[in-house]
C-alpha cells in the first residue's frame, strides 16, 4: 500500500520507493529509506500526511505519498 | 594576521542562519551567487588573531544536483574557496540530520561537525557522547546551542583545530557499506580518477548510481562510448539512490551506535501543533497568527515611522528657510519635493520592513512558519507556491512592501518572485482608504457590491498572474509537493535575530533609497513647470493622449491621478481635486502625500466632473495599479533583478488599464 492509505497512529516500514531519481533523492534525504520505521501522526484529506520517523516529524504532500510504498507492522 | 574561509553547510532548520548571524553580527553582506538567482550571504569575524571569512551556503537536504541551491553549494565547496566546511546537524534529530554529513563524505575539503540544538536534545532526554562520534569520524565534533552565545568557546576551538590540522572525514567504514551495494564496485573500476577535481572516486561513484545530472554529464564528456554503455548497464541492474541512501543511513546508525542513549521512541503533537494540524481550526489559527504578527510588527516599526513623519514635517520650514535666504525656487523644489519627500517615504517604509522582518523572522526561527507551510500547502500548491506564501499575501492587505519584505522566508527564488507578483494584486491599506470612500460617494449603498467585485477581481487577477508568470518562474519539473520536516519549536536568539534584522534594514535602506530617489526624481521632472506659466511635460502628454485614455474610461485628469497612484495611492485624490479646480498639479500631489488636507469641496468636484462609469473605471485602475514606489523598491530589494521588477511593474500598469476599460464598459451598460 502507499503511505497515504495508512491510517492515523499505524506503524509501518518503508517497502519501496517509486519515482524518478529526483523524487528518490528527495525522499531518501529526509530519511525515508526502505526498511525504515515510521508512524502516521496525522492523515487528513486535503492536508499533507504527517509521519514520525528517525526522530523527526515529517510532512509529505499527498501526491508524493503515492510513490512511497509501505508495509504495515504491529506496534 | 592569517585568514581562513569557512563555509556553513546544513539542512534547513539546522540553525545555520542563527549560527551565521551570531558569528558575524553586523559584518555581513547579502547578495546573489554569480549568474544565479540564489541569495548569497557572506560575513566575517575574527578570533584569536585570525580573520575568518564566512560563507553561508544555501540550505538543502542533500548534495544532489536537483536544484540551483545544491549545485551552488557543491561548486563552491569543490572550487577550494573554502578552507574548511562547517557541517551542521540537529542533535534533536541526529540520525536524520547526519545525512548531509554522509552525503558530504568523499569531498576533499577539511571539515568539522557541529551538533546544534543541544538544548532541545537535552530536553528530549537524549545523551550524546561526542567523543565517540569524533573518534569514528576523525574530525572535531561539538555539541552546542547556537542560540546561546556562552557556548561558543568550543565552537571556536573546533574551528581552529580543523583549520590548522586540515581534518578530513574518515570514510573507510562508509565505503565498506557502499561496497555491499549493487553496482558500486563495477562502476568504481570504470570511472577515471580525478574526474571532477575536489571529489573522490567513491563520491562520484555514488552520485553516478544516484543518476546525478551534473556527474552524468561530466562522465559523458570524459569517457568513451563503451565505458559509458557499461555504466548504463550496471545502473540498470542497480537500485540507485534507494540503495545508496540506505547505505548512508546504515553508516549513520553505525556512527551513532554506542554514542547516543536512545530517547523516547514516540512523539506526540503538542497543544499548539494539535491546533495547527486540526482540520477545522488549522487555517483560522494560521490566519490569526499572521494578522497578530502584522499588528505586532507595527510596534517595532513605530519609531522609524515617526522619523519619517518628522522628516516630512521638515518640508515646510526648510522650504521657507531656503526661500528667505534667496535660494532659487528650482533648487528649493528639488530639495523639498524630491529629496525630503523621498526620505520621508523611505523612513516610513523602513519602519515597516524592520517590523515585518523582525516579527516574521521570529516566527520562522521559532518554527511556526513550517506549520504555516503545512496548513496551506494544498491551497498554495495550486498556484505553484509554498504554503508559506500565504503570509505575504495577508500582510499585503496592510502594506505591499511589508508583504514583499516577508517573502524572505521563502527559500526558492522563483516562488519568491511569483509570491511578490501575486501579492501586488492584493489591495493594500492605502487602497482601502481611498476605494470605499469613492465607492460610497458614487454608488451609495452599492459600494458593498463594488468592494465584493474588487475582492473577486483580486482572486481572478492572482490566478491569471500565477498562470502567466508561473510558467517562467516555477518550472513544471520544479513543481513538486512538499517533503519537509516540522522542526521542534526553538527558543529564539534575540541578539542574533536583532543584528540580522538591523543589517537587513540597513541593506534595504541603501538599495531602496536609490530606487525611490530615482523614480521620485523622474516624476518630479515630468511634473515641474520649468518655465513659469507653462504646463509641465506630464500635463501636456496627458492632455495629448486623452483620446486614448478615454478608451479606458479615464479623462486626462483621472489618468494623471492614475499615474500618480503608482507613486502612492494617497496622492491620487489630491491630484484629482487640484486638476479639476485648475490648481497646481505637482504641488497638490506633494501636499497630499505629506498628509495635507483635501479640498473640502472634493466630493462636489468629483460628482460634478466624473460620471459613474468613469468612477468605476478609476476605482479599478488605482486599486490594481502598481501599489506604490516603495513597494516597487522593496520588490527590487527581495528579487535582486531589475528585469523581473520591471516586468512586474509594467504588467501591473497595463493590467490596471485593461481592468479599468472593462469596468468602464460594464459601467456604460449599467448606467
Amino acid at each position: 500500500m502507499s503511505l497515504d492509505e495508512l491510517k492515523e497512529n499505524k506503524i509501518a516500514v518503508v517497502a519501496n520507493l517509486d519515482g524518478d531519481s529526483r523524487f528518490i533523492s528527495r525522499v531518501t534525504s529526509i530519511g525515508l529509506t526502505p526498511g525504515c520505521r515510521l508512524r502516521v501522526v496525522k492523515n487528513d484529506k486535503n492536508r499533507p500526511v504527517l509521519v514520525y520517523s528517525r526522530d523527526t516529524m515529517i510532512s509529505l504532500n499527498r501526491k508524493e505519498c503515492l510513490g512511497i510504498k509501505v508495509k504495515e507492522v504491529e506496534g | 594576521m592569517s585568514t581562513a574561509t569557512i563555509a556553513l553547510l546544513g539542512q534547513p532548520n539546522s540553525g545555520k542562519s542563527t549560527l551565521f548571524n551570531a558569528l558575524t553580527g553586523l559584518h555581513q553582506h547579502v547578495g546573489n551567487w554569480p549568474g544565479k538567482t540564489v541569495e548569497k550571504k557572506e560575513g566575517s569575524f575574527s578570533y584569536n588573531g585570525r580573520e575568518y571569512g564566512l560563507a553561508d551556503l544555501p540550505g538543502s537536504y542533500s548534495l544532489s544536483a536537483n536544484s540551483d541551491e545544491e549545485v551552488i553549494t557543491r561548486d563552491f565547496i569543490a572550487s577550494g574557496k573554502a578552507d574548511v566546511v562547517c557541517i551542521l546537524a540537529d542533535s534533536s534529530q541526529l540520525e536524520r540530520s547526519l545525512f548531509m554529513t554522509a552525503d558530504y563524505a568523499g569531498i576533499s575539503v577539511p571539515c568539522f561537525l557541529v551538533l546544534n540544538m543541544a538544548d532541545v536534545s537535552r530536553e528530549q532526554g537524549k545523551q550524546i557522547d561526542v567523543k565517540t562520534i569524533e573518534e569514528k569520524l576523525g574530525v572535531p565534533v561539538i555539541l552546542i546551542s547556537a542560540n546561546d552565545k556562552k557556548e561558543y568557546e568550543p565552537f571556536y576551538e573546533a574551528l581552529e583545530k580543523a583549520v590548522e590540522k586540515k581534518t578530513m572525514l574518515n570514510v573507510s567504514s562508509l565505503e565498506n557499506t557502499y561496497e555491499k551495494i549493487n553496482g558500486y564496485s563495477e562502476i568504481k573500476n570504470i570511472i577515471p580518477d580525478n574526474l571532477i577535481p575536489g571529489y573522490s572516486t567513491m563520491w562520484l561513484d555514488v552520485k553516478t548510481l544516484e543518476n546525478d545530472p551534473v556527474v552524468m554529464e561530466k562522465l559523458k564528456s570524459a569517457m568513451d562510448k563503451d565505458a559509458l554503455a557499461k555504466i548504463e548497464e550496471v545502473k540498470r541492474n542497480a537500485k540507485g539512490a534507494i540503495e545508496t541512501g540506505g547505505a548512508k543511513f546504515a553508516w549513520i546508525d553505525d556512527v551513532l551506535k554506542d554514542a547516543v542513549s536512545d530517547s523516547k521512541d514516540t512523539m506526540t503533537l503538542g497543544k499548539l501543533d494539535r491546533l495547527f494540524t486540526s482540520k477545522v481550526w488549522g487555517k483560522p489559527a494560521v490566519v490569526l497568527t499572521i494578522l497578530l504578527g502584522l499588528i505586532l510588527s507595527f510596534i517595532p516599526a513605530l519609531p522609524l515611522m515617526g522619523i519619517g513623519m518628522v522628516v516630512s514635517a521638515l518640508k515646510a520650514p526648510v522650504g521657507d528657510l531656503l526661500t528667505t535666504v534667496g535660494c532659487p525656487e528650482f533648487i528649493t523644489a528639488i530639495l523639498c519635493n524630491v529629496v525630503i519627500q523621498s526620505f520621508s517615504f523611505i523612513f516610513q517604509m523602513l519602519g515597516f520592513v524592520f517590523g515585518v522582518t523582525l516579527v516574521f523572522g521570529l516566527l520562522e526561527e521559532v518554527g511556526v512558519m513550517a506549520r504555516i507551510s503545512y496548513v496551506f500547502d494544498n491551497t498554495m500548491g495550486k498556484l505553484g507556491l509554498q504554503g508559506k506564501s500565504v503570509m505575504p499575501f495577508l500582510v499585503s492587505f496592510g502594506c505591499t512592501m511589508g508583504g514583499a519584505a516577508g517573502t524572505r522566508v521563502i527559500d526558492n527564488w522563483g516562488q519568491k518572485v511569483l509570491t511578490i507578483a501575486l501579492a501586488w494584486a492584493v489591495p493594500c491599506g492605502a487602497a482601502w482608504a481611498v476605494v470605499p470612500m469613492l465607492s460610497t460617494l458614487f454608488f451609495g449603498s452599492y459600494a458593498v457590491v463594488v468592494i465584493v467585485a474588487i475582492l473577486f477581481t483580486m482572486l481572478l487577477h492572482m490566478w491569471i498572474t500565477a498562470k502567466i508568470f508561473g510558467r517562467h518562474l516555477v518550472k513544471k519539473e520544479d513543481r513538486y509537493g512538499m517533503i519537509m520536516e516540522l522542526p521542534p519549536y526553538h527558543k529564539p536568539k534575540w541578539g542574533a535575530l536583532l543584528r540580522y534584522v538591523l543589517g537587513r534594514t540597513k541593506d534595504t535602506f541603501i538599495r531602496v533609497s536609490k530606487v525611490v530617489l530615482l523614480v521620485c526624481g523622474v516624476f518630479w521632472v515630468l511634473s515641474y513647470s520649468f518655465v513659469p506659466g507653462s504646463d509641465p511635460i506630464l500635463y501636456t502628454i496627458g492632455e495629448a493622449i486623452e483620446p486614448v485614455t478615454k478608451i479606458f474610461g479615464l479623462k486626462w485628469q483621472l489618468f494623471m491621478a492614475f499615474i500618480v497612484s503608482s507613486i502612492g495611492k494617497e496622492g491620487a485624490l489630491g491630484v484629482i481635486s487640484a486638476l479639476f479646480n485648475g490648481g497646481n498639479f505637482s504641488g497638490a500631489f506633494y501636499d497630499a502625500m505629506s498628509g495635507g488636507a483635501l479640498a473640502s469641496d472634493l466630493n462636489d468636484t468629483l460628482l460634478a466632473n466624473v460620471t459613474k462609469p468613469e468612477a468605476l473605471a478609476f476605482i479599478f485602475a488605482i486599486t490594481f495599479n502598481m501599489p506604490c514606489v516603495v513597494a516597487l523598491a522593496a520588490t527590487y530589494q527581495e528579487v535582486h533583478s531589475v528585469k523581473w521588477t520591471a516586468r512586474i511593474a509594467i504588467y501591473y500598469t497595463v493590467g490596471a488599464m485593461i481592468l479599468s476599460m472593462i469596468a468602464y464598459h460594464i459601467g456604460l451598460l449599467i448606467w
